[in-house]
């Protein structure tokens, strides 16, 4: 076995669908299929673009054993513009044939010595395999705190998947939507913690990130440990005016103060949400003093929309004071965030960083669950 | 093989992979010995590399798939450094 990583190209992608084939047979969820084509669905390499996405493989002569996606993103650190790449969806054919049991700590082996400040993202808890190995690599992790707000009680009492994972939860939740108790319970809780609006907020739905956006972004970036470009071009990449994204600009009197992009999903038997209308805070950005005034603007806008219930993910101490404020509770997250040695010691001491650091569901791959 | 350096690789593998040390022989490997699993493989070779001193090459890696690929890995790697 003599396996070398190499870019995906195209004359591999039917080695690249038998590996699936074999990964299938194994049992494996055909979300951790490898892409079978070579050109990235998302985020494709194209001139002068800074953000983008590289995929590669594991090959051992005329089979494909694995592979990973590299994300490429510039990052404001410690002060400073610097590449910092996003690690991710790597598989490999060791988790169905055992003689195959080097090949994962190849490609993050491999990976490392292409980008040495690497990170991972989401990856579903601490105890799934890919962050046990991250974390016996010397990474470090923290989870991006989960916040959630109801807003049709009885639906969400009815339908939400957590809740009702042992049947005597079930019972009560269903006893609950059922006499209204639910209902009056949430809705006087979301009372108690909403704080009122700053005077003079306004939000503005647009179509596209203008020049505002770049001004904001060199404003604000100054405040954060580390936060990934959001300036204008890397806004109408990540979030273009002709697909699901609901964007908000947020202006308190006359100024500018941020912007959030958010999501109105409607699911469908999904094993979270069931079939609720889920409104997600999938990104958003202003300086942490003006937090709160996007946090309310977003869930309003949600709101307003009809969502049954409202999710968002943030790892910045003053976005999850905005989301308590606004009346989110936080619970279990198994969202987390995983820096290599590298990036860990540009962020030291990292158990202190963490919370200074800005990431949300807009980093990493994006909203693809929600 | 009963060299020092196969002594030492056994110790640790056995430990790594929670098996008696004479259940670890030169042709043990991730087909034969149920524990030895991706993490576990990682495991191995981090506490080879913690155990000689050593840094593994990716492609030194996947060569390592059995006790005797190691013990071979590892003397070439040992040989090379002195």
């Amino acid at each position: 076995m003599a396996i070398a990583i190499r870019p995906y190209t195209e004359d591999l992608i039917p080695a690249v669908k038998a590996f699936n084939g074999r990964l299938a047979c194994g049992g494996v969820a055909p979300e951790f299929h490898f892409p079978e084509s070579n050109i990235p669905y998302w985020l494709r390499k194209a001139d002068g673009r800074r953000i983008y996405q590289e995929y590669y493989l594991a090959v051992d002569s005329d089979f494909v054993r694995g592979g990973f996606i590299l994300k490429y993103q510039d990052v404001f650190l410690n002060g400073e513009m610097r590449p910092v790449v996003y690690y991710h969806l790597p598989v490999s054919e060791g988790i169905v044939n055992k003689a195959y049991a080097s090949v994962g700590v190849h490609l993050l082996r491999s990976a490392l010595r292409m980008q040495p400040m690497l990170f991972a993202l989401g990856m579903g808890g601490f105890d799934r395999p890919l962050p046990q190995m991250l974390k016996a690599m010397g990474w470090s992790l923290c989870a991006v705190p989960f916040y959630f707000k109801v807003h049709h009680p009885a639906r969400v009492l009815g339908e939400i998947g957590p809740l009702r994972q042992g049947a005597g939860w079930r019972g009560l939740a269903d006893l609950a939507a059922y006499t209204g108790t639910g209902w009056l319970g949430i809705k006087l809780v979301n009372f108690m913690r909403s704080r009122s609006a700053p005077r003079g907020l306004s939000a503005e739905r647009i179509n596209g990130f203008g020049l505002w956006a770049d001004d904001l972004w060199r404003r604000c970036r100054e405040h954060y440990r580390m936060i990934a470009v959001r300036d204008r071009d890397t806004l109408n990449v990540l979030y273009p005016a002709d697909e699901k994204f609901l964007c908000i600009k947020i202006s308190v009197g006359s100024g500018v103060v941020g912007w959030a992009v958010v999501l109105d999903t409607q699911m469908h038997n999904n094993k979270y949400f069931g079939n609720l209308r889920v409104g997600s805070i999938v990104d958003c950005l202003a300086a942490p003093e003006n937090a709160a005034a996007v946090i309310q603007a977003a869930t309003r806008l949600l709101e307003d929309c009809g969502v049954d219930v409202i999710v968002s993910n943030e790892s910045h101490a003053a976005w999850c004071d905005a989301l308590g404020s606004a009346g989110f509770f936080r619970a279990q997250s198994n969202y987390i965030f995983a820096a290599s040695k590298s990036l860990a010691e540009v962020l030291a001491p990292f158990g202190t960083s963490r919370d200074q650091i800005f990431l949300n569901r807009g980093d990493g791959d994006g909203p693809v669950n929600l | 093989m009963n060299s020092p350096l196969f002594e030492r690789v056994r110790g640790i593998a056995a430990d790594v992979l929670q098996v008696s040390g004479n259940e670890i022989t030169a042709q043990s490997s991730t087909e034969n010995v149920e524990t030895w699993d991706s993490l576990h493989h990682l495991n191995l070779v981090l506490a080879f590399e913690q155990e000689f001193g050593v840094q593994f090459e990716p492609e030194e890696i996947d060569q390592m798939n059995s006790v005797q690929r190691i013990v071979a890995v590892l003397a070439h790697k040992l040989n090379h450094h002195s």
